[in-house]
């Protein structure tokens, strides 16, 4: 049944065509339902293969290529013609996530129905859906780095194209540019791997490479610069500290795309290459311990920013920047298995927060959490999976993210204790801007009584998937954890290093913080007076100053975009003024100075002297004929005469 | 059968008939002119299957002796190098004089001037005697003068005189360079097959005079840095349609003949200008996009675009490598598709509005959504996403240069970046956010437009999903320019 693998990427990417093509602009177009049938397809195809992996009736890995052109290179002073594969390869994780991404598709999808009904570009929306979850795909299944990488880009692309989808709006567009500009930047890391890949091994086949790398054909050298360049580029698509800055502004988009974004399609992306790519890692210890301090700094920072913010998407966003950075230190700490099983749970409970914000937003027509409140009873199915999602991710047992952020907890406790204490302090952070996002949104008063009063729970259409979520929510991660099933999906044979052990105690106690946690959250948030919370944000405005600002890093490439205008500017001016017009232009002018010149010389003496001599034989016959007196012939022949006799003494005196 | 002779004379044929006509029977001309053309690429497309890929060699070739006193032959041939070249001119000649059935004024003399400069071109590509080579590059300035000159925007006179004299200067120390190879072989012989074989007798110095003076005539056309200066007022006054021919086939020339003269003629030569040459390329990939990047005029940033992609082409060039080669090859091709048409759409918004400054628009694409998807696709392709044209080959430059130069490849991937910097800000600017109420009566393409870029954006898509449609061509003899599997 895998042999028919590779329709996955491409029966969305057709059905986007078709879409876009081959439909009519209209708010009551079929083509939406064209949409969902194929990402219904993809899902049916993806839990079949799930399935039979679990069962044991598939093996992985998978492969399967066809060339897609040829390359004649040189490599190790070996020529060969390098047929660059186009293929799949299903391997454990790519059976993993092709569930969730075609899983979130299909539910964003379906909700969509409900939430942008009336938009007058719904089928480009729903379009741009589809092309974004092929491109998705495409990156999941590729056997080939330079193809991962292909799909990458295209995922950047309508990523823009979706963030921007309200274009008319000036926000939508400038995010959408960020977004893009933002990855970009560290796509160019990303592309100098590649090359460097090529250049030594002369493959890009995720399997040849790595066989490769494990022989040691890269040398630390090598495999630590390619290591940098893949994490430039995961850091810029997963939103890795310093490049996060573009995710808190992608929720300018449709809120079922920020799900998307999130939870699938988009973020999933990074942390899936470093996972791919993860035998380059092993090779390149420093680049590994760089991916665990990236990881780490981002979890905590954006959790700190996340305490402060009153827009209910923005906390969303700063969270998942947040989660990732939790998979990424997981990933630098050698814990293989933990950082793709947080991918998994958090794209489930994370999708579902994003919708269930998109259901509050489309009841109360705001972002701003301040004027909510007390919406628990008006929408309780959104409330009590939203609750779901939030102690999942909190980490309460027995929800799928305690058993996802405990392994991740243990793996970096391996690896070092301080981190390990860092990153818990994040866990902390996220249980309390996690529930202050629950009390300010559902619990207490209401605060608006004219938005509450038009509040109401969104259609089926809309709380279905939410209820599918939540329900993943509550059971996906006991079920991946149980009988060490997860294990054995997502592992990577990795020698042992040694550490000091994960005390039971210790994750007791943790988990113990976090109700703590939650509890604080609420005494702050969820009685309806924030007098407590408002004095202590008074007594510490120059810490909520600086986050709020977001650390400043927007500045921080703000001030880099300016660098760069002027540094075209003067390139440009450069250009112009210089080259062009002083080089250029000027050695035009000075032949014409020189031309100049040479023409007044030949007026005032070459054209003087030739003149003159006209002038003087002129003047000598005026002269002459002066002598003469008019009209004697015989003074004529007297003239004659004494020339002819001239003319003869001269000859004969030879 | 001539073929080459037939692809390269049945446009002169179509001009002295275009010449024969009376100037008020447009509709006749303009028949006569698109006929000529397409019977050209028809002929040119028809040569495809009886293309041997699997060879280096020259193929189709023609040989008659034209002025025997000095052994200059009328020599014509292709091969994996200039073939593809000599479709993209006669494809891209055809869809510009779709373009230019909207020329108005003195169509008669216009057409005439554009088929004796297809001519030109497809003479340049097939040329193998250096005297004929350099009529045949003479051919193109002639024509080019005209066209800017005459059909042109406000400083369009100017524009044509520099062209004419920048390109003219570099002209002749080619002639020198020319001179200077016939003397010095023995037997004197012009014939670039047979000059191939005989550089092993030069010496270093005599190689690297003779380089620079080919060299300086390439260099302008590319542009190369510091050359470049030229193109941006040219593709500013120029016509639409003229503009693309400018781009997308006259820049060829100059980077042919690096490739077919001074590398494949003058090997030692080459290899002591390269540490320039890919100073140079770098230089006119990030300054080039840097430039591109602070302009306002639509057609103007566009042109230097065309310098920064010229610049990935001469980084293929300096990697000396088949990869490198094929890369600088299919990067011609495909950048004589994407700019060509991206030339030609912002001809369809300067028709409408007679303004392209990049600030005077703003929404268009909830106004006009077809231009605005065309334009959005030639953007990303221009800059290299995947799944477009411009991205395989434009890697393909890199990794030739990064096996060779790993510190100016790390640098020019700036250029990338700068490159989808000045594209998004165009877009953003142009087509999102609020709609300017001044452009609300904004009609969208007609259909002599969508004639005219349909077939470019197609083949965009093409060879971006499919790039060993054009590769095949290719490959076989960039393996053997670059001396691999010996």
């Amino acid at each position: 049944m895998l042999e028919h693998v590779y329709l996955i990427p491409l029966i969305p990417l057709f059905a986007s065509l078709v879409i876009l093509l081959g439909f009519k602009e209209d708010p009551h177009s079929p083509a939406p339902y064209l949409g969902l049938a194929a990402m219904g397809w993809c899902l049916l195809q993806a839990v079949s293969i799930f399935w039979g992996v679990a069962g044991g009736r598939i093996v992985l890995p998978y492969e399967a290529s066809i060339n897609w052109f040829p390359l004649a290179t040189e490599v190790a002073g070996k020529a060969f013609s390098y047929q660059m594969p186009i293929g799949v390869l299903i391997d454990g994780p790519a059976a993993v996530m092709l569930v969730v991404v075609t899983l979130v598709s299909f539910l964003v999808q379906l909700y969509s129905l409900g939430y942008m009904h009336g938009d007058s570009r719904f089928r480009r929306y729903y379009a741009f859906l589809s092309f974004f979850t092929a491109s998705m795909l495409g990156l999941v299944v590729s056997n080939n780095l330079l193809v991962t990488f292909m799909c990458w880009e295209l995922v950047g692309v309508s990523s823009y194209l979706l963030i921007g989808f309200w274009f008319e709006k000036p926000g939508p567009a400038y995010a959408s540019k960020k977004a893009f500009m933002t990855t970009k930047l560290g796509d160019c890391g990303l592309y100098l791997a590649l090359l460097f890949i090529f250049t030594k091994v002369g493959s890009f086949q995720i399997d040849q490479v790595r066989e490769f790398a494990t022989r040691g054909y890269f040398g630390m050298g090598a495999a630590t610069a390619i290591g940098f360049g893949l994490l430039c580029g995961c850091a810029g698509k997963s939103a890795q500290w310093p490049l996060f800055i573009w995710l808190p502004d992608a929720m300018e988009g449709p809120t079922p795309v920020s799900a998307l974004i999130h939870a699938a399609t988009m973020v999933a992306a990074g942390i899936y290459l470093i996972a791919k790519t993860y035998f380059i890692f092993l090779a390149a210890p420093i680049a590994m311990e760089a991916v665990a301090w990236i990881g780490l700094i981002t979890a905590f920072l954006a959790a700190s920013m996340a305490l402060v913010s009153y827009d209910i998407k923005r906390v969303l966003a700063f969270s998942t920047v947040s989660q990732l950075g939790f998979m990424m230190c997981a990933l630098g700490a050698g814990g293989y298995t933990a950082g793709l099983f947080h991918l998994t749970t958090h794209a489930f409970f994370k999708g579902l927060l994003f919708l269930g914000a998109g259901s509050v937003i489309h009841a109360v027509h705001t972002n701003d959490m301040r004027s909510m409140g007390g919406l628990s009873k008006k929408m309780p199915i959104t409330f009590l999976t939203m609750l779901a999602a939030t102690l999942a991710i909190s980490g309460v047992w027995p929800f799928a993210g305690y058993f996802s952020k405990d392994m991740i907890l243990e793996s970096v406790y391996h690896h070092s204790p301080v981190m390990f204490y860092l990153l818990t302090a994040a866990a902390l952070m996220t249980a309390f801007y996690m529930f202050r996002l629950i009390s300010m949104t559902f619990l207490g008063p209401d605060r608006d009584h004219e938005k509450h009063h038009h509040a109401h729970e969104s259609p089926l259409v809309m709380t279905v998937p939410l209820m599918v979520l939540g329900l993943l929510s509550v059971v996906a991660g006991a079920a991946l954890a149980h009988d060490g099933f997860v294990e054995r999906l997502l592992s990577f044979p990795m020698p042992q290093t040694p550490g000091p052990e994960f005390p039971r105690a210790l994750g007791l106690g943790v988990s113990a913080l976090v109700l703590c946690s939650l509890a604080l959250s609420w005494f702050l948030y969820g009685r309806g007076d924030f007098s407590i919370a408002e004095a202590v944000k008074k007594r510490f405005s120059a810490v909520f100053n600086v986050l709020e600002g977001r650390y400043y890093f927007d500045q921080l490439f703000l001030g880099l975009v300016a660098v760069a205008d002027g540094a075209a500017k003067l390139a440009f001016w450069i250009d112009a003024r210089v080259i062009d017009q002083t080089f250029v232009d000027g050695w035009g002018l000075l032949m014409r100075v020189f031309s100049e010149l040479s023409a007044l010389f030949d007026g005032l003496f070459i054209d003087r002297t030739v003149d003159g001599f006209g002038g003087l034989s002129s003047d000598l016959g005026t002269g002459l004929r002066a002598l003469v007196a008019d009209g004697q012939v015989q003074e004529y022949l007297l003239y004659a005469a004494i020339a002819v006799s001239l003319a003869t003494i001269f000859i004969l005196s030879r | 059968m001539n073929m080459l002779s037939l692809v390269t004379f049945i446009p002169l044929a179509g001009a002295l008939l275009v010449l024969a006509l009376p100037k008020e029977r447009v509709k006749a001309i303009q028949a006569t002119a698109l006929a000529s053309a397409g019977a050209s690429l028809a002929l040119s497309i028809a040569l495809i299957p009886l293309f041997n890929r699997g060879s280096a060699d020259m193929q189709f070739v023609e040989r008659l002796s034209w002025i025997p006193s000095m052994d200059i032959h009328y020599v014509l041939g292709v091969d994996g190098l200039s073939f593809p070249l000599l479709l993209l001119t006669t494809f891209i000649s055809f869809i510009a004089l779709i373009g230019s059935l909207g020329i108005k004024e003195r169509v008669k003399e216009y057409f005439f001037w554009f088929l004796v400069l297809e001519v030109g071109m497809l003479g340049v590509f097939e040329a193998l005697d250096l005297v004929l080579f350099y009529v045949f590059w003479e051919l193109c300035l002639v024509p080019m003068y005209f066209l800017i000159g005459i059909w042109g925007g406000p400083r369009k006179e100017f524009a044509a005189i520099k062209f004419f004299l920048y390109t003219l200067a570099g002209s002749v120390f080619m002639l020198l360079a020319i001179l200077a190879v016939y003397f010095n072989t023995a037997p004197h012989t012009f014939d670039m097959i047979a000059l191939m074989k005989a550089h092993s007798a030069w010496s270093l110095k005599f190689q690297i005079l003779v380089f620079l003076g080919f060299y300086l005539a390439f260099a302008i056309k590319i542009p190369a840095f510091p050359f470049h200066t030229w193109l941006p007022l040219a593709h500013v006054e120029a016509p639409t349609a003229v503009s693309v021919i400018l781009a997308a086939v006259l820049l060829k020339m100059g980077l042919y003949g690096l490739l077919r003269v001074c590398y494949e003629m003058l090997p030692l030569g080459f290899h002591w200008f390269l540490p320039f040459l890919i100073a140079i390329a770098v230089i006119n990939i990030v300054y080039g996009a840097l430039c591109a990047m602070a302009q306002t005029d639509m057609k103007k940033m566009v042109a230097y675009s065309s310098v920064n992609h010229m610049g990935y082409c001469l980084l293929g060039v300096a990697g000396v490598s088949a990869i490198g080669f094929s890369g600088a090859v299919l990067q011609m091709i495909n950048h004589g598709i994407i700019t060509g048409s991206l030339f030609l759409l912002v001809g369809v918004i300067y028709d409408r509005a007679h303004t392209r400054d990049i600030s005077a628009f703003g929404g268009l694409a909830a106004r006009v959504p077809i231009y605005a998807g065309l334009m959005f696709l030639a953007c990303f392709a221009s800059l290299g996403l995947p799944g477009l044209a411009g991205f395989v080959s434009e890697f393909m430059c890199f990794l030739g240069g990064f096996a060779q130069w790993k510190i100016y490849t790390a640098i020019s991937v700036l250029g990338v970046l700068a490159t989808a910097a000045f594209f998004l800000r165009m877009m953003e600017k142009v087509f999102l956010g609020p709609l300017n109420n001044k452009w609300a009566g904004l009609s969208d393409m007609s259909a002599r437009e969508l004639c005219s870029i349909v077939p470019l954006t197609v083949l965009t898509i093409a060879f971006g999903v499919w790039p060993k449609l054009a590769l095949a061509f290719i490959n076989t003899t960039a393996v053997q320019m670059a001396g691999l599997f010996k």
